[in-house]
C-alpha cells in the first residue's frame, strides 16, 4: 500500500478580502519528488507558509505524517519532520557556514559534538567543505543556496519543502542541485519542489501541481502536465516563460 | 582549550590581588567597583541583547527589583543578605516573565519600546508606594554579613568580582551550547530560525530570565553595598542606557566587550565627574582661572558626563557600531 | 460634573499630545525609525516659547510663526546629518542614535539654561472660564487646542492633496516603490523629519505656558508621544489623532478618579494592554507582520 505523507484537504486563505488559496486538495507520497508550479501570484509560497505553520490557514486541513498540522508553530512543525527552504535565502549572515549548519542539527541533537560532525557530513553532502570557516553572509548566492540545503537536511526531515531552490542560478549550478535533490530522495527524504523552471521540473519530478490564482489548475505525471492545454494557456497567457 | 584559559586565569588572578596590592584606599577601590558592577551589568545585558539581538532599553528595573527586594526585606527582618538576594532574583524573574509573555510575540520597534515601558511602571509604582520608601528611598542602617566588616569597600568588591565572573562564565557556557547557537540564529533571522526547529518565544523568554536574575543580583549587592536607593539611583532610565552603552562601546555579542567598555566608560566619567579635567587645565594655567571659561569648566564641566556619553553615543553608532572589540574582529578574522 | 471636567480638560491637553503623537508618527511612517529624541525636541519647543517671550515679549502662542520654521529647519538638518545614515541599520542602532541625540540636547539645555525650572507667565495663563456651574475651561488650554486643530487640518490638507505630502504618504506606503516611481525618498525622510519636528516643537510651546519649562521635561513626553503612536497604529497619523485625545482624556480621568501619581502608570499599562491584545493599534489594518 503507497503511504501518504502529506495530504491538503481544502485549503482555503485569504488576507482579509483576497483570496490567496482556494480550496486546494493534493496529496504527497513517501519518496516522491513532487513539484508545485504555476505562474507568479499563483499562491505557491503562500502554500508553502500555511504548509511550515508561518500563515493560519483559513479553513481546511493539513494532515503530516498522520498528524494534523494547521495551526502549529513552524519550529513544531520542523520538528515533526516537515522542513523548508526560503525562495529568499535567508543566511545566519554574522555565523560561519559551519555554525549555520548546526543549528539546524540541533533540531536532533543537544550535544555539541553530534551536531559539528553531522553539520560537517552536510556541508561534504552539497561541496561546501572548503568553505565551512567562512561568514555565510559573506557567500555568493548559488553557495548560500546550497548552504540552505545543508543546514536544512542538517534537521533530518522526512519532508523537505523546496522554494525555487535554483532561482538564480546557472544552467550548471542547477544541474548540480538537481543532483543533490536526487540524491536526497535516494536516501529516502521527501520533497517537495516549487520551481519556475519547467525544464528542471519536468526533468526531476514524478508528479506535479499546478496552481494558478490561488486554484488547483491541474495534476498529473510531468508528460501529462506539459501536454495540458490548460497549463499551457495559464502559462502563455500570463505572459510568462516556463 | 588550556591556552585559551590562560588570558582569562591571568585576569582572574589580577582582580583577585588588586585589592591587596592597592591596600585601603576607598576612592580607587569605589571606582573598581563600579568598573566592575557596569562591566557584569552590560554582560548580564549582553546574553539577551547581544546574544539574542533583543535590545533591552529597561534593563534598571531588573537592577531595581533586586536592589528594592533586598533592602526592603533587610530594613525589616535580619535575614541573610543571601537569601534576600535570591528573593530579589524571584522578583526580578516574575517581572521578566511578564514582560516577555507581552513582547516576545512581537517584533521590531516593539521589545525596545515595551521594554521601556514595563521599566517605567515598576519605577513609577516604587515610587508611589508606602513601603518603597516613596521618593524619599530606603536607608538601611546596619548589615551583617558573617562577620565580614562591611564598613571596608573590599568585601563588596569581591562580591563583583564573583559576580562578574559568574556572568562571564554562564556567557562562555551558554556561548558554547546549543542555546547559544539558537539565541544567535534568533538574533540573525527570526524566520530562519524558527523554519530550523527553535522556539523562538522559549528561548528569548530563557535569555531574558538569565539576563534579569543576573542583573537582579547586582542590583543586591549594589544596594547592600551603598545602603540606601532611591528610584533615581536604581530604577532610572538612565541606568537602563548607560548599561547597553557600555556593552556597545566594548562589543555587543562577544564575551569580553562588556567588561572592555566598563574599564573605558567608567574612569571616563569619573574623571569629568570629579572635575579632574577641568582643575588641570586651570591649574596648569592653559585656562585662567577667572576668565568665563575657566568659571564655566569649574561651574559645569562636573555635571557635563552625560552629556559626554550622549556624544560617545552618536559617535559609537555612527563610526563604531560593532564596538571596540569588533574592530580588532574584522581585522583577526 | 466632574466627570464632566476631567474629559474637557483631557480633551484640550489631548490635542497637544497628538501634536506630538502625528510627529512621532509621520517620522515613524515615512522612515521607519522610533525617535527616541523627540521628547527633548518638545523640550526645545518649550525654551524657544520661552525664549521668544522673555526677551522680545512675543506671546507664546504668537511666537509659533518663529519657532514652528525654526524647528523645521533644525529638523531637517538634523536628519540629513545623523540620522539618514542609521536608516538603513537595525532598530536598535537607530534607537540608540536618537537616545544619543536626545541626550545631548537635554544635557546641553542643562548647562545652558540650568536644572532650575521656569515658569512662562502669561496675562492669561491662570485664566478660565465657566460654561456650567462647576465646569471650568482654562484659556490657555483652550487656545493652545484651537491652534493645535488648525495645524491637524492644516497638514492633512498637506498630505493629502500637496505634490509633496503625496509623495510622503506614498514613501509611508512603500519605500521602494516609491523610490520606482522616481519619488526622492532621502528628501522625503528629511522633510517628515523637519515637519516632526516641527511639530514637537509646537506642542512644545502650546503647553509651554501651563508647565514648568525644564531641560529634563521632554522625558515623559516621549514615553507618552509612543504610547500614542501605539495606540493609534505605528505610522497613522488619524490614529495618532484619535490617540492622542484618548490618552489626554485617560490621564485627566484617573488623575480625577485615581490619584495624580498614578496617572502615568495608568497610561503606560494602557500601551502594553494594547501591545499584547492589539499590536496593530485601535485604528491600525489587521495583519501585515
Amino acid at each position: 500500500m503507497i503511504k501518504h505523507l502529506l495530504n491538503v484537504n481544502h485549503v482555503n486563505k485569504y488576507f482579509g478580502g483576497n483570496v490567496a488559496i482556494s480550496d486546494v486538495c493534493f496529496s504527497v507520497e513517501e519518496k516522491q519528488i513532487f513539484g508545485l508550479i504555476g505562474p507568479n501570484g499563483a499562491g505557491k509560497t503562500t502554500m508553502f507558509n500555511c504548509l511550515t505553520g508561518y500563515y493560519p490557514v483559513s479553513s481546511g486541513d493539513i494532515v503530516f505524517d498522520g498528524k494534523k498540522i494547521n495551526n502549529r508553530r513552524p519550529d513544531e512543525v520542523c520538528r515533526l519532520g516537515m522542513a523548508r527552504t526560503w525562495q529568499r535565502v535567508k543566511p545566519l549572515g554574522s555565523l560561519s557556514v559551519l555554525d549555520n549548519v548546526m543549528v539546524g542539527a540541533f533540531a536532533v541533537t543537544r550535544s555539541l559534538h553530534t551536531a559539528e560532525k553531522m553539520a560537517r557530513e552536510q556541508i561534504h553532502v552539497v561541496g561546501l567543505d572548503d568553505y565551512a570557516a567562512q561568514l555565510a553572509g559573506s557567500l555568493p548566492i548559488g553557495l548560500k543556496k546550497k548552504l540552505e540545503l545543508a543546514r536544512v537536511l542538517a534537521t533530518k526531515p522526512k519532508m523537505l519543502l523546496l522554494d525555487e531552490i535554483c532561482g538564480g542560478l546557472n544552467h550548471t549550478e542547477t544541474w548540480a542541485i538537481l543532483d543533490i535533490i536526487r540524491s536526497i530522495r535516494n536516501s529516502g527524504t521527501t520533497i517537495v519542489f516549487i520551481e519556475h523552471d519547467m525544464k528542471a521540473v519536468t526533468s526531476i519530478c514524478d508528479r506535479i501541481v499546478v496552481l494558478n490564482a490561488g486554484e488547483k489548475l491541474a495534476e498529473g505525471t510531468p508528460a501529462e502536465i506539459t501536454s495540458n492545454r490548460d497549463v499551457i494557456e495559464a502559462y502563455l497567457g500570463g505572459g510568462h516563460h516556463a | 582549550m588550556m591556552k585559551q584559559a590562560i588570558i582569562p586565569a591571568l585576569l582572574l588572578a589580577v582582580g583577585v590581588l588588586i585589592p591587596l596590592l592597592i591596600g585601603e584606599n576607598p576612592y580607587i577601590t569605589g571606582i573598581l567597583i563600579t568598573v566592575l558592577m557596569m562591566a557584569t551589568l552590560a554582560s548580564a545585558w549582553n546574553i539577551l541583547g547581544g546574544y539574542a539581538g533583543q535590545y533591552s532599553f529597561g534593563h534598571a528595573a531588573y537592577f531595581g527589583a533586586g536592589a528594592y527586594t533586598t533592602m526592603i526585606i533587610l530594613s525589616v527582618s535580619d535575614t541573610n543578605p543571601l537569601v534576600a538576594m535570591a528573593a530579589g532574583v524571584v522578583v526580578a524573574g516574575l517581572i521578566a516573565l511578564v514582560t516577555g509573555a507581552i513582547v516576545f510575540r512581537l517584533r521590531g520597534h516593539y521589545f525596545g519600546l515595551a521594554s521601556i515601558a514595563v521599566a517605567e511602571i515598576v519605577r513609577l509604582v516604587v515610587l508611589n508606594l508606602e513601603f518603597t520608601g516613596g521618593a524619599q528611598g530606603i536607608l538601611l542602617t546596619d548589615v551583617k554579613f558573617y562577620g565580614l566588616d562591611l564598613n571596608s569597600k573590599n568585601p563588596f568588591y569581591y562580591g563583583m568580582l564573583i559576580a562578574l565572573v559568574l556572568t562571564l562564565g554562564i556567557t562562555a557556557l551558554v556561548r558554547r551550547s546549543r542555546t547559544g547557537y539558537y539565541l544567535q540564529a534568533i538574533r540573525e533571522d527570526q524566520d530562519a530560525a524558527a523554519s530550523l526547529g527553535i522556539n523562538l518565544a522559549y528561548h528569548k523568554n530563557k535569555a531574558l530570565l538569565i539576563s534579569a536574575s543576573l542583573t537582579s543580583v547586582v542590583g543586591s549587592l549594589y544596594a547592600v553595598y551603598i545602603r540606601f536607593i532611591d528610584t533615581h539611583a536604581v530604577l532610572d532610565l538612565r541606568l537602563s542606557i548607560e548599561i547597553i552603552l557600555t556593552a556597545i562601546i566594548g562589543g555587543v555579542g562577544t564575551l569580553w566587550g562588556p567588561l572592555f567598555g566598563a574599564m573605558l566608560l567608567v574612569p571616563l566619567a569619573e574623571i569629568l565627574r570629579s572635575n579632574v579635567l577641568g582643575e588641570a587645565l586651570v591649574t596648569h594655567g592653559m585656562v585662567p582661572e577667572s576668565s568665563p571659561v575657566g568659571m564655566f569648566l569649574k561651574e559645569h564641566l562636573a555635571h557635563a558626563h552625560v552629556l559626554v556619553y550622549g556624544i560617545i553615543t552618536v559617535l559609537c553608532i555612527l563610526y563604531l557600531p560593532k564596538g571596540i572589540l569588533g574592530l580588532f574582529r574584522r581585522s583577526g578574522k | 460634573m466632574l466627570f464632566l471636567q476631567s474629559l474637557i480638560s483631557g480633551l484640550l491637553t489631548g490635542g497637544v499630545y497628538a501634536l506630538a503623537g502625528i510627529g512621532m508618527s509621520l517620522v515613524f511612517g515615512v522612515m521607519n525609525v522610533s525617535n527616541f529624541a523627540h521628547g527633548d525636541l518638545m523640550m526645545l519647543g518649550m525654551y524657544m516659547a520661552y525664549f521668544v517671550f522673555t526677551l522680545l515679549h512675543i506671546d507664546p502662542y504668537i511666537s509659533l510663526v518663529l519657532v514652528m520654521p525654526a524647528a523645521f529647519v533644525f529638523g531637517y538638518g538634523l536628519e540629513k546629518m545623523f540620522i539618514n545614515r542609521v536608516i538603513h541599520h537595525p532598530h536598535q542602532n537607530q534607537i540608540l542614535l536618537t537616545i544619543g541625540l536626545g541626550l545631548i540636547m537635554s544635557n546641553t539645555a542643562l548647562l545652558a539654561f540650568t536644572s532650575d525650572p521656569r515658569i512662562l507667565t502669561t496675562s492669561y495663563s491662570s485664566s478660565s472660564f465657566n460654561i456650567l456651574r462647576d465646569v471650568s475651561v482654562s484659556v490657555p488650554l483652550l487656545l493652545s487646542f484651537m491652534i493645535t486643530c488648525v495645524i491637524t487640518a492644516t497638514l492633512y490638507l498637506f498630505l493629502g492633496k500637496s505634490r509633496t505630502g503625496m509623495a510622503l504618504r506614498a514613501t509611508s506606503q512603500n519605500r521602494e516603490a516609491a523610490q520606482l516611481m522616481g519619488i526622492n525618498v532621502s528628501r522625503m525622510s528629511a522633510i517628515a523629519f523637519g515637519i516632526g519636528t516641527a511639530l514637537a516643537a509646537t506642542a512644545g510651546a502650546l503647553i509651554a505656558p501651563t508647565y514648568y519649562i525644564h531641560p529634563l521635561a521632554g522625558h515623559s513626553f516621549l514615553l507618552k508621544s509612543f504610547t500614542i503612536c501605539v495606540l493609534g497604529g505605528l505610522g497613522s497619523v488619524v490614529g495618532a489623532t484619535v490617540g492622542g485625545l484618548i490618552i489626554g482624556v485617560i490621564e485627566a480621568m484617573s488623575s480625577t478618579y485615581i490619584s495624580t501619581d498614578w496617572k502615568d502608570v495608568v497610561v503606560f499599562v494602557l500601551f502594553l494592554a494594547v501591545l499584547l491584545f492589539r499590536p496593530q493599534g485601535l485604528f491600525g489594518k489587521k495583519g501585515g507582520q
